[in-house]
């Protein structure tokens, strides 16, 4: 057939669809009565088989990237995945997540390793020997945990004044300023601060993990070191019963971000049958849920440090309910969406056909 | 590849070893990414480059900033009467400004940031999809990896994989596209005063229709050259077909004006080919398609 006559002919079916394309939007899409959607999808092949028929006798680059683009646009329209919804933010807290966290479970005990090893350790070597503390706390540092947790600290319980933990944030709080609304700031420093550094020590882990890796055992010898020092102060009371309640989200979310970043580290070095980049991809798209709960835990560490933690109620509630949180955190990431655990994770299934796709019994499960 | 064979079939010559050696290289300088669709139809998307990345990022840069800025003029109001609050806004703020400014803007607005908006660019999965959150999240969480010394990893990523993709792209397996408006594609170019050839001056050679589009798509741009680049391009391809053709009407016309020997090969071939016959089949086909559309 004549090239312009095939433009001629086809050009209202093509004008046809774009004007479609331009106004269609995605969520009004999904309320298109069904003759419509049939006859754009039918249009859709129409234009697909066009963009063939000219690719093929080789009618011009013009013509070949209009329909590939407007083919494009379609495929994008039709091929789309639904819009995300709140129930599905919900579902995902309640069974995405912790579902996805048991199925890596290894990952996080690795991580937990990683973290409270040398925490622990640093952690008794400064309590019996607080002058190595120095060789890693800087010393003004040193000098505002003595400010915080000593005597004068605001955390007595007979004073009715919150706390600050590093010397940046003495500037802006030093001023008079009420009771809650300090704490407010504090809740956006920890969110800031916190949150972000989990979410670098998960994305560090796609260097081989060697990021998430050094970001764990950095911050564990750090944290235990200052723990060990406050204590050996004399002034571990005080700073148990401030810490108890938000560490069983904030450290347990250390370590699952951890965990998330290793997934990627290994996906790299142990990519089995897949290319290393595949293997990063099946499985970096699991870690990132991992990682957006490890988030959503800080978040909620961080408000409780920030309203809860510092509040001058006595130790032995704060000691009470904080065992308490560490209890649910446990029966959370333990136990929530269970019953759902029978029903294979989406990855999982892909990664059992890959298998059965390379093996020798290819016909019998699919 | 298709038009590679048929043109072995149709001009056996010695000029198609370098012709193959072309298509062969086109694949792997290509700048575009290849993707099947379920109707089996390969498309083609435009891939985008460091540089073009690089400008979407500093404009999205200088818009991240103004949020802080115009956040710091807001919160400095309320700071009066709630200094502490404030702080604790704006330090939020801060932290989605940091992590969530991409992973919002490509995730719910289907992969585009307003930078990569303004400079044409769009994020997609590599299978032709459009992104959604988690992909997103993850490509801009891995971006603090891909950061490392002014972007150094990022690049070195994109130089090193074919289809430019920084880490952040390999883990969540998507590729950064240049977006081309639609483009009607221009009529066809009939030079009115152009004459067909006489059937006399020329032997059996018939070119192929990539010759014609091309022929006919060089007409359709010839402004944007100057008259004299216009015909020394147009002088290579001249000569070659007047040789093919056996022309052996005025030879000046070729060496001349080998613009308007190229126009009328293109009347020649293009307009006069069975011209009856078709006109009854395309009539024909036209009318059953209509009715087919009308009918879905």
């Amino acid at each position: 057939m004549d090239k312009h006559k095939f433009i001629q002919q086809r050009q209202p079916h093509w004008k046809q669809f774009e004007e479609f394309l331009m106004s269609i939007r995605r969520e009004s899409f999904t309320k298109l009565p069904a003759e419509e959607i049939s006859k754009y999808s039918q249009l859709l092949r129409e234009v697909s088989n066009d963009l063939a028929t000219i690719r093929s006798r080789g009618w011009g680059h013009d013509l070949t990237s209009y329909l590939n683009d407007l083919v494009a646009r379609g495929h994008n329209l039709f091929y789309g995945a639904p819009p995300a919804n709140l129930s599905g933010v919900f579902h995902y807290l309640a069974v995405g997540f912790p579902r996805l966290f048991r199925a890596n479970i290894g990952y996080f005990l690795t991580a937990c390793l990683l973290f409270f090893l040398p925490l622990g350790i640093s952690w008794y070597v400064v309590q019996n020997n607080p002058s190595l503390a120095t060789r890693i706390i800087p010393e003004e540092m040193m000098a505002n945990f003595d400010l915080m947790y000593g005597e004068e600290s605001p955390l007595n319980n007979e004073e009715e004044k919150t706390t600050d933990r590093t010397d940046e944030k003495d500037s802006f709080l030093s001023e008079e300023s009420t009771f809650g609304d300090q704490r407010a700031s504090m809740a956006g420093f920890y969110i800031n601060h916190n949150v972000g550094i989990a979410l670098q020590c998960f994305a560090l882990g796609i260097l081989l993990g060697v990021g998430t890796i050094y970001t764990l055992l950095f911050n564990g010898i750090f944290l235990g070191a200052v723990s060990g020092y406050i204590v050996s102060q004399g002034n571990g009371e005080r700073f148990l019963s401030f810490v108890i309640s938000h560490g069983s989200f904030e450290l347990t979310a250390i370590a699952v971000a951890g965990g998330a970043g290793l997934i990627l580290g290994d996906a790299l070095i142990h990519p089995g049958q897949r290319t290393r980049f595949q293997s990063l991809q099946v499985r970096g798209l699991e870690a990132v849920q991992i990682a957006g709960g490890a988030a959503v835990m800080l978040v909620v560490a961080a408000l409780i440090e920030a309203f809860w933690s510092p509040s001058g109620i006595s130790n032995l509630v704060k000691y009470v309910v904080g065992s308490g949180l560490w209890i649910l955190v446990f029966i959370y990431l333990g136990f929530a969406g269970r019953q759902a655990d029978t029903i294979p994770l989406p990855v999982k299934k892909r990664e059992r056909s890959k298998s059965s796709e390379v093996g020798f019994n290819r016909g019998q499960q699919s | 590849m298709i038009s590679t064979i048929t043109s072995d079939e149709m001009v056996p010559t010695s000029a198609n070893f370098p012709q193959q050696n072309f298509t062969a290289q086109r694949e792997v300088l290509s700048l575009e990414m290849k993707i099947e669709t379920p109707e089996n139809v390969v498309l083609t998307y435009q891939l985008a480059g460091p540089a073009q990345r690089y400008i979407a990022y500093i404009i999205d840069l200088a818009i991240r900033l103004a949020i802080l800025f115009g956040a710091m003029m807001v919160i400095n109001m309320i700071g009066i009467v709630l200094p502490g609050t404030a702080i604790g806004i704006f330090l939020v703020i801060m932290f989605l400004n940091t992590w969530g400014y991409y992973t919002i803007s490509e995730g719910f607005f289907k992969g585009q940031s307003i930078g990569k908006h303004i400079c044409g660019l769009r994020v997609i999965r590599d299978g032709g999809y459009p992104i959604t959150f988690w992909p997103a999240l993850l490509r801009n969480l891995a971006r603090s990896a891909d950061a490392i010394i002014f972007y150094g990893i990022g690049i070195t990523s994109m130089l090193l994989t074919r289809r430019f993709q920084r880490l952040g792209d390999l883990v969540a397996g998507t590729v950064v596209i240049q977006e081309r408006s639609l483009k009607l594609p221009r009529k066809p170019v009939i030079l009115k005063k152009i004459q067909p050839l006489n059937k006399n001056d020329i032997g059996s050679f018939v070119p192929r229709d990539e010759v014609l589009s091309l022929i006919d798509e060089f007409m359709g741009r010839r402004h944007v050259l100057t008259y004299e680049r216009g015909h020394a391009l147009a002088g290579i391809l001249a000569t070659s077909l007047a040789e093919r053709l056996k022309y052996s009407g005025d030879p000046q016309k070729v060496e001349q004006y080998p613009m308007a020997f190229l126009a009328s090969v293109y009347q020649t071939f293009s307009l006069s080919n069975h011209q009856e016959e078709d006109e009854f089949t395309v009539s024909n086909q036209s009318r059953i398609r209509n009715r087919e559309v009308s009918l879905g």
